[in-house]
């Protein structure tokens, strides 16, 4: 397990590395879950271990953002004097995103692909319930 | 007479004031209440965890008047541990590796859709109704999972802790309008409608349509993770041209 978490925080390490030197403009975790999925590739496989400690970590998920969420309690002025855009682009927005790309995909994205009743893809774990 | 700093080097001393465990222990009991609450609302959309232990701890603050950066530097064992989690992301991802490749034009067709679409359809209307530009840019990478538009904001210019909560609201708006919206448009496919709510509602949606059926599930796992990964990619180049 030890060498899982050092794993983690290694590719973590790296992708700071490229954020902190203005190699990539991606943050830090992101280039680490690249590069964290690029070596699973290579490798073919998924060591044990490693799929224990993302299904622990990842169940609470939801826990990890609630000190940054808490700030916004020093925010609340903005969320008062603007609340009509924000509420419109939360909601107008993700109404229209659902909408639109539910219709396209289902009329462009579906003439070569195969109904997946009759696939049998692994399906050990679905995302938990990330949250956010 | 006592300075306030002795004060608080006294309050200190006897370990209550400055020691982090106060506030991780907050924020973990905040989160177990606020799973109880969910799950006794039969864990409706509305009632998300996170955004429940936020509102319990915002209270705590309130009332015991702790200022909120006294508030972070305690809880930043567990803000700390958003990083590794992000990067485990990985690992769900590569369980469904064959669903990527045996469904690669649906899920390209669906991202190279819903990512720009999320992006253009929030900023230009909250740019339309005359939002700040920093709301605009906290308001971007709305639809992508909390962990990784906390690092797009950042990068942007946005507001950190505005945008957690602006992803927490449109994944539970995208989680109750999902399976509406594709009542409406006619869209039966459990990949379409999965896919979809995962790009534009990332994990709220995603434990959402886990609900509809495994298949939804899985795919908007996908979705959420592709779109995540591409938005981090292409939105601090697309901020750039502005």
């Amino acid at each position: 397990m030890l060498e899982q978490i050092a794993r983690v925080m290694f590719w973590l390490c790296v992708g700071e590395v490229a954020a902190r030197s203005g190699l990539l403009p991606l943050p830090a975790p992101v280039t680490g879950l690249i590069l964290l999925y690029a070596e699973l590739s290579v490798r073919g496989k998924l060591p044990d271990d490693l799929g224990v400690l993302a299904d622990r970590l990842l169940q609470f998920l939801g826990m990890l953002f609630v000190p940054a969420g808490v700030g916004v309690i020093a925010y609340l002025d903005i969320l008062k004097t603007e609340a009509l855009p924000i509420l419109a682009a939360v909601i107008g927005g993700t109404a229209i995103t659902l909408a639109v790309t539910m219709t396209v995909a289902s009329w462009l994205g579906d003439a070569t692909a195969k109904s997946p009743a009759h696939e049998s893809f692994p399906h050990e774990g679905a995302l938990p319930d990330a949250d956010a | 007479m006592q300075t306030l700093s002795q004060i608080l080097a006294d309050m200190a001393w006897t370990g209550l004031a400055e020691k982090p465990v106060l506030e991780t222990g907050a924020t973990v009991f905040a989160f177990l209440a606020a799973t109880r609450i969910s799950r006794l609302g039969g864990n409706h959309p509305l009632l998300n965890p996170t955004l429940l232990a936020i509102v319990l701890v915002s209270i705590g603050l309130e009332a015991t008047h702790i200022p909120y950066e006294t508030y972070l530097r305690g809880a930043d064992t567990i803000h700390f541990m958003l990083g590794p989690a992000v990067v485990l992301l990985a690992v769900p991802l590569f369980r469904q590796r064959a669903v990527i490749r045996s469904s690669a034009r649906l899920i390209t067709v669906a991202l190279a859709v819903g990512l720009p679409v999320g992006i253009l359809s929030a900023v230009s209307l909250a740019w339309a109704l005359g939002a700040s530009p920093r709301t605009i840019l906290s308001l971007a990478p709305k639809s992508v999972t909390a962990g990784i538009a906390v690092g797009i904001s950042e990068q942007i210019g946005g507001l950190q802790t505005l945008t957690i909560v602006l992803v927490i609201m449109t994944g539970i708006t995208g989680a109750v309008l999902g399976p509406i919206v594709a009542r409406l448009v006619r869209v039966g496919d459990p990949r379409v409608v999965g896919l979809t709510m995962g790009i534009a509602s990332h994990g709220i949606g995603t434990a959402r349509a886990l609900q509809i059926n495994e298949v939804a599930g899985a795919f908007a796992g996908l979705g959420m993770g592709l779109n995540g990964v591409l938005t981090a990619f292409l939105l601090p180049i697309i901020c750039r041209l502005f």
